[in-house]
């Protein structure tokens, strides 16, 4: 009998066939044995522009094109090795330190090996990710060399070997292979032996490196590496301290003290069972000693409270939690506990006898639960939880400072190596204790820092210093430590993504003959009289209006987009950066912008007395603003001016102004108005946030003055247009594609949220706030009005707007049509169309509704679910981060502009806690938290009644804090001690009006 | 009774009772000469297939050849009410599926199907290998037996799959399990880490084989080849299992035993002369008279199909035949576990 199995004996090219063998277990929880056969090939280039063999063999592409080669001739060389140098990282100094990898200093010519790059992958997808961006960027040099299909260098598993043994065997042969290829690509080309660059491994693997001496591989610790560069010190700060840590502690026992995580599949099977709960781990901007997790199974959030029961868990992690016994249970806290004041003099080399809870935080813990404990009768206790589990890190870089106060003295000069905490910006991540040799240098300035790891047996996450962004408060350092805070990509565009513009640059004109292919399907509207409202300055100008009376009595409006899709096509590297970017970031003093500005400023930009593209919508409609005909085109058109709503405004107030231009402006006022009006009834809510404008010195832009926005008519004139051409859209493209629509919903909010706000309103000012529909909220809020105090109507708005569900965009396949309703604007079906050079969203939706009209074919990236999924998800985040950027990069301005100056203004109270209450100042559109402590010298007493929301202080200053009071602040700023960071501060001058 | 559905042998009156003669004297006469124990060569071979978690293949050499893979696959289990169930492992029949493939039959066709149920009937004989399936209270692996016979059913093939089935059971592994207790299952991904369903150097005891035995007269054969079943007079199939012992002897215990219908019972008979015209006989009238000539007179040289079954004497002895230490079976086991696995 001949057997079966495969032999490879008589096959000439058995020595390219091998086989890998692994079980895989899918989602639906099957478990299989995968049997892949590989196929070894010998043309895998080495990319060293050194080689010449390889450049014969190696594959190119259908078109004949090769890749070029990446990896240097005559690569950087170190104190070790002279002649040159290319990199071989293993996976673990990859882990350990990929931001060395980054820095610009050094690290070129690296060899990714394949083997590598699929453990990272399992290892650490964020890395892998970043890994995956350096290998891209060209002037890095990073190849990624696909070892296991290149027969050298491929090695077979031995028996009982592991497969972290097998994977370094395989980076050593991979090692070695360079080495002697380089040699021999050297001496064929004629060159000396001395010029031929070392192949250097870099591992963190203490066994590995031994090996590699075996092996006669050249290798190298990461550390020992690094210090042989020359800026070494600032290097060695970045590689992460995992390592030498666990060693440190392997010696002695650790005392441990957090819980250990279950196993991964013990929180699997509790979470589908339901013992135990999944959610995302959010933490109290004033407690830091209180999360949050949502989980479908409770209607309230489930608290999480204590370092204890925190277990490690950091804001945004994807945890498991276990609900606590009802006795534990207990109301959310109504103190504010901030870590900083807290454990302020902590020291953070001290690793011996330091509890995880410091006895101060226990008396502040203590203290709440007593409250709870007296009145769990009437208070209503919310479900406990501790995490047990993490399911998914979401840890990032964070920016922050260092904690003076952690800095030895001593130190300060020297450069040893200590560690220091760093305080990050966003109160809701603990403090990081860093290990730093530059602890003089960088203290005082803008840091960004990643967290390496949390283990059990320190009370603090600890991480690694990446870079310094700059002093504190200086502008350049504030405003990228906001950019990465809200990771909002800034970088520019890359090469690719320019390519992607016309080749024309700024001299692109329409074409001037109708018969280029450019015109094809597109209306000639260039003889409307079209012009555009915007804010001054506005320079990406999106949209552009006109009406006109027709014969019958009716008006024709038409609403002009600039056409983006026209220059941006999907799938190529502009429309891929687009999509990543979500949105035009808007800060006080600075635009990152979602296109290049070419397109944005110029091209798309609907720029007065040019012809332009645009994607218009025009409607028939009666004097009553009723629509009796929509239409939707391509089109040129020709803005005749481009108007700041002031101006605009002057314009319509202004009786002498007859020109056709400005009676346009006031048949569409008179229009916006009926249809706001139209919206109003429906029950569409005016909601409010605070909005001020920084003023800035024009020349070196330094804010000098902050206003409130005043409101113009001919704002919502534009608004209300947008919101017409948006909603006709949205039913159109519906309509055309009810599965993959981009649409936009605003959720109802639940009872729950409002139901604070309500029975404050009740107990307070005896006003009642419904909210079965969105109308009667809207006809409640109205009501909400206190005939003394004019803006007490606002101060209800801004806090209702505080408890609404934030909109999103979402593809129509995904949701029931009755959830498709926009409840802000009591719309059925709503999308973004008109503002596509600032947000993907209106981007995607022009491309959909130009094939809803058969301009052109749909492209398959918009045409699928699941990619318009993922788009959706990405450009909400985009969206919310890019709103946050640009409140914080005003909220810093407030800052710099009050900087230096003592004022008094009024403000009122929006949240009262038992030992403190935070303050709104509509003026600077700021709140802060004034507490019982800054009220006096010494402390007074406080005595907090939850039930009416009412502070009373007794002792050393006796006061009578009130929700919705009035109060006199004085606001100043102070540079704190401890930080050297400059904060507003509130104090108290007394209660009632100025 | 199984049924024999053998393909007709096309063998004469004289050569079968050419064959049935000398099988009957002692020591039986077999037409290859073996002797009334011995087994014809077989070659075997594991880890046929990459694919499958175990595999197997057996040749006969007569030609015939049988390949079985085994899938292993994570099912959760049914809910079990009883509360003495809850404590310690317990497995359940439908955990294992086996499927009989023979070429020129269909699949509900009676020889598969019973060829599967013996298969089955021996695995599951006394439920301590469905009780290796068992994860945990929750989940446990099924099991997809393959049986797949490649060449004509030239014999009784059951001989044939069960030893390849044992192969292929001896062969497979399953992933190694991570998680603990009832948690979902959470599995090694590195192959090599994963564990043999029958560990060899355990004392758990190994699948079960089923043997075919024939006897002609009172002459007990085993392995019998397609010529030697066209004359047994009963044909049995028994199935055995080694019994964990404390040291190295190995003690075997009794699981099944099939009666099989013989094939030759479909022969045609041989005419005595003394009925045939042809040499001088008187043919006979009626229907009866005839009938009852030819069953009374056993007359030497002319074949008899056998009639009825066997002495329970002659089973008894068939089985201890095939039990007795150092016996068949004994000796089956011995050379299968000298097949290399992987």
């Amino acid at each position: 009998m001949t057997s079966l199995k495969r032999s490879l004996g008589s096959d000439p090219l058995a020595s390219n066939i091998s086989s890998k063998v692994y079980v895989r277990s899918t989602k639906s929880g099957k478990v299989q044995k995968i049997v892949r056969e590989l196929y070894l090939r010998q043309d895998i280039p080495c990319s060293s522009k050194l080689c010449t063999a390889c450049l014969k063999t190696a594959p190119r592409d259908a078109a004949g094109f090769l890749p070029p080669f990446v990896l240097s001739a005559a690569p950087a060389g170190t104190k070790k090795y002279k002649q040159g140098h290319y990199i071989i990282p293993d996976t673990n100094a990859l882990l350990n330190a990929l931001d060395l990898f980054e820095t610009s200093a050094a690290f070129y010519d690296v060899i990714i090996l394949q083997t590598v790059l699929e453990e990272l992958r399992n290892r650490s997808l964020p890395l892998y990710n970043r890994l995956i961006g350096l290998t891209k960027s060209e002037d890095k040099r990073f190849y990624v060399f696909f070892n296991d299909f290149r027969l050298e260098t491929y090695v077979v598993r031995e028996k009982g070997e592991s497969i972290n043994d097998r994977n370094d065997r395989a980076v050593r042969r991979a090692v070695k292979w360079y080495d002697e290829h380089l040699i021999q690509a050297v001496k064929a080309a004629g060159g000396r032996k001395e010029k031929v660059p070392a192949v250097v491994m870099l591992s963190d693997d203490k066994e590995n490196l031994r090996k590699a001496k075996k092996d006669g591989v050249e290798a190298c610790s990461l550390k020992e590496y690094v210090g042989g560069l020359e800026n070494a010190e600032k290097l060695l700060d970045m590689i992460s301290v995992v390592q030498e840590n666990r060693e440190i502690k392997d010696a002695k026992t650790a005392e441990l003290f957090y819980d250990e995580y279950y196993s991964v599949s013990k929180m699997g099977t509790g979470v589908k069972n339901g013992t135990l709960h999944q959610g995302i781990f959010n933490v109290s901007p004033y407690n830091y000693l209180e999360g949050s997790i949502k989980v479908p199974a409770f209607d309230k959030s489930l608290i999480v409270l204590g370092r204890e029961n925190i277990n490690r868990a950091v804001q945004g992690d994807v945890v498991v939690v276990e609900v606590l016994p009802k006795e534990q249970w207990k109301a959310p806290s109504t103190k504010i506990i901030e870590e900083e004041n807290m454990n302020k003099d902590e020291n953070a080399d001290a690793e011996e006898g330091e509890s995880v809870v410091t006895e101060k935080e226990r008396r502040a813990l203590q203290d709440e639960v007593k409250k709870v404990h007296s009145k769990t009768s009437e208070g209503r206790p919310q479900p406990t939880a501790r995490v047990v589990g993490v399911i998914k890190r979401n840890w990032r870089q964070y920016v922050g400072h260092v904690d003076e106060s952690s800095v030895s003295k001593s130190a300060k000069e020297s450069r040893k190596q200590q560690t220091v905490f760093l305080i990050p910006m966003d109160k809701r991540i603990p403090k990081i204790r860093v290990r730093t040799r530059q602890a003089g240098e960088i203290v005082g300035k803008r840091v960004l820092v990643t967290i390496d790891s949390w283990d059990r047996d320190s009370r603090h996450p600890v991480g690694h210093f990446v870079r310094s962004l700059g002093d504190l408060e200086t502008k350049g350092a504030e405003t990228e430590a906001l950019l990465l805070e809200y990771d909002v990509q800034y970088r520019p565009f890359p090469k690719a993504v320019l390519d992607c513009l016309p080749a024309e640059g700024h001299d692109w004109i329409v074409p001037p003959s109708t018969d280029d292919p450019g015109w094809k399907d597109r209306r000639d509207l260039r003889h409307l009289e079209i012009c555009s409202i915007d804010p001054i300055g506005c320079q990406d100008i999106d949209d552009a209006l006109h009406a006109r009376p027709l014969p019958n009595g009716n008006y024709e409006v038409g609403v002009h987009i600039a056409d983006v899709s026209h220059f941006v096509k999907p799938n190529n590297a502009m429309d891929a950066e687009a999509s990543i970017r979500g949105t035009t970031v808007y800060l006080v003093d600075k635009r990152i912008d979602m296109l290049p500005m070419l397109l944005g400023t110029d091209l798309c930009s609907l720029k007065p007395y040019i012809e332009r593209y645009a994607f218009s919508a025009i409607w028939e409609m009666t004097p009553d603003a009723e629509i009796v005909k929509s239409e939707f085109t391509k089109s040129v058109i020709k803005s005749r001016e481009a108007f700041s709503y002031e101006q605009a405004q002057i314009r319509v107030d202004d009786k002498s102004q007859q020109d056709d231009l400005t009676t346009a402006i006031r048949t569409l006022l008179m229009l916006s108005k009926k249809f706001k009006q139209k919206r109003m009834d429906a029950g569409a809510l005016s909601l409010s946030s605070p909005e001020v404008r920084v003023e800035m010195e024009s020349e070196t832009s330094d804010p000098i003055d902050i206003k409130t926005k005043k409101h113009l008519d001919t704002m919502s004139l534009v608004e209300e247009f947008m919101l017409l051409a948006n909603t006709s859209v949205a039913a159109k493209i519906y309509e055309a594609f009810p599965q993959t629509a981009m649409l936009r919903r605003h959720g109802a909010p639940p009872k729950t949220n409002f139901e604070e706000l309500a029975n404050q309103l009740k107990t307070k000012r005896n006003l009642d706030l419904r909210m079965a529909t969105s109308k009667e909220l809207a006809d409640s809020l109205d009501t909400c009005v206190d005939p003394k105090e004019p803006f007490f109507n606002t101060l209800v708005r801004i806090m209702a707007t505080r408890c609404m569900m934030s909109a999103e965009y979402f593809c129509s396949g995904t949701q029931a049509y009755p959830e498709f309703r926009h409840y802000g604007l009591a719309s059925e079906i709503y999308t973004h169309f008109t503002s596509p050079i600032r947000r993907y969203a209106d981007l995607v939706a022009h491309r959909q509704l130009a094939a809803a009209i058969d301009y052109e074919p749909l492209h398959a990236a918009v045409r699928s679910k699941g990619k318009l999924e993922a788009v959706c998800k990405n450009i909400n985040v985009r969206h919310r981060n890019a709103q946050q950027a640009g409140r914080a990069s005003i909220e810093y301005y407030v800052g710099q502009a009050l900087k230096g100056r003592i004022v008094e203004e009024e403000g009122f109270v929006m949240k009262v806690f038992s030992n403190g209450f935070v303050v709104f100042v509509p003026r600077f559109g700021i709140e802060s938290l004034i507490r019982l402590r800054d009220l006096a010298d010494v402390e007074p007493e406080g005595d907090f009644d939850p039930e009416n929301w009412t502070l009373r202080t007794s002792g050393s200053r006796e006061v009578k804090v009130e929700l919705f009071g009035k109060v006199v602040v004085r606001i100043s700023d102070v540079l704190e001690e401890g930080s050297g960071k400059r904060k507003v501060k509130l104090e108290l001058v007394k209660t009632g009006g100025k | 009774m199984a049924p024999s559905a053998l393909q007709q042998i096309l063998l004469s009156p004289a050569e079968l009772s050419y064959l049935h003669t000398s099988l009957s004297y002692t020591p039986p006469i077999r037409p290859d000469g073996r002797t009334s124990t011995q087994f014809r060569p077989l070659i075997a071979e594991c880890d046929i297939l990459p694919g499958t978690n175990g595999s197997a293949r057996i040749c006969f050499a007569d030609g015939t050849e049988a390949i079985v893979g085994i899938k292993a696959e994570v099912e959760k289990s049914r809910p079990t009410f009883r509360e003495d169930e809850d404590e310690g492992k317990k497995g359940r029949n439908e955990w294992v599926e086996i499927s009989v493939e023979i070429p020129g039959f269909r699949d509900d066709d009676s020889m598969p199907v019973f060829l599967g149920a013996m298969l089955s009937e021996a695995l599951l004989a006394d439920g301590s290998f469905v009780e290796r399936l068992w994860i945990n209270r929750r989940f446990h692996w099924k099991i997809y037996l393959d049986i797949l016979l490649l060449s004509q059913p030239l014999s009784y093939p059951l001989p044939l799959l069960s030893l390849t089935t044992h192969l292929a059971l001896l062969s497979t592994r399953l992933p190694a399990l991570k998680s603990e207790q009832d948690e979902d299952p959470l599995f090694n991904d590195d192959w090599d880490a994963a564990v043999y369903l029958f560990p060899r150097e355990s004392d758990i005891a190994r699948p079960p084989i089923t043997l075919l035995v024939m006897a002609v007269g009172s002459n007990i054969i085993f392995d019998p080849s397609k010529e030697e079943l066209a004359v047994a007079e009963s044909v049995l199939a028994v199935s055995v299992a080694e019994r964990p012992t404390d040291d190295e002897s190995r003690s075997l215990k009794l699981l099944a035993v099939r009666t099989i219908d013989p094939p030759s019972r479909l022969t045609q008979p041989g005419v005595a002369n003394e009925v045939n015209t042809a040499t001088g006989g008187t043919a006979v009238g009626s229907v009866g008279e005839r009938v009852l000539k030819r069953e009374i007179k056993g007359e030497k040289g002319v074949w008899q199909p056998p009639r009825g079954g066997a002495k329970r004497v002659l089973v008894r002895e068939m089985i201890r035949r095939v039990l007795e230490p150092g016996g068949v079976a004994d000796e089956v086991l011995e050379g299968l576990e000298g097949v290399e696995l992987g």
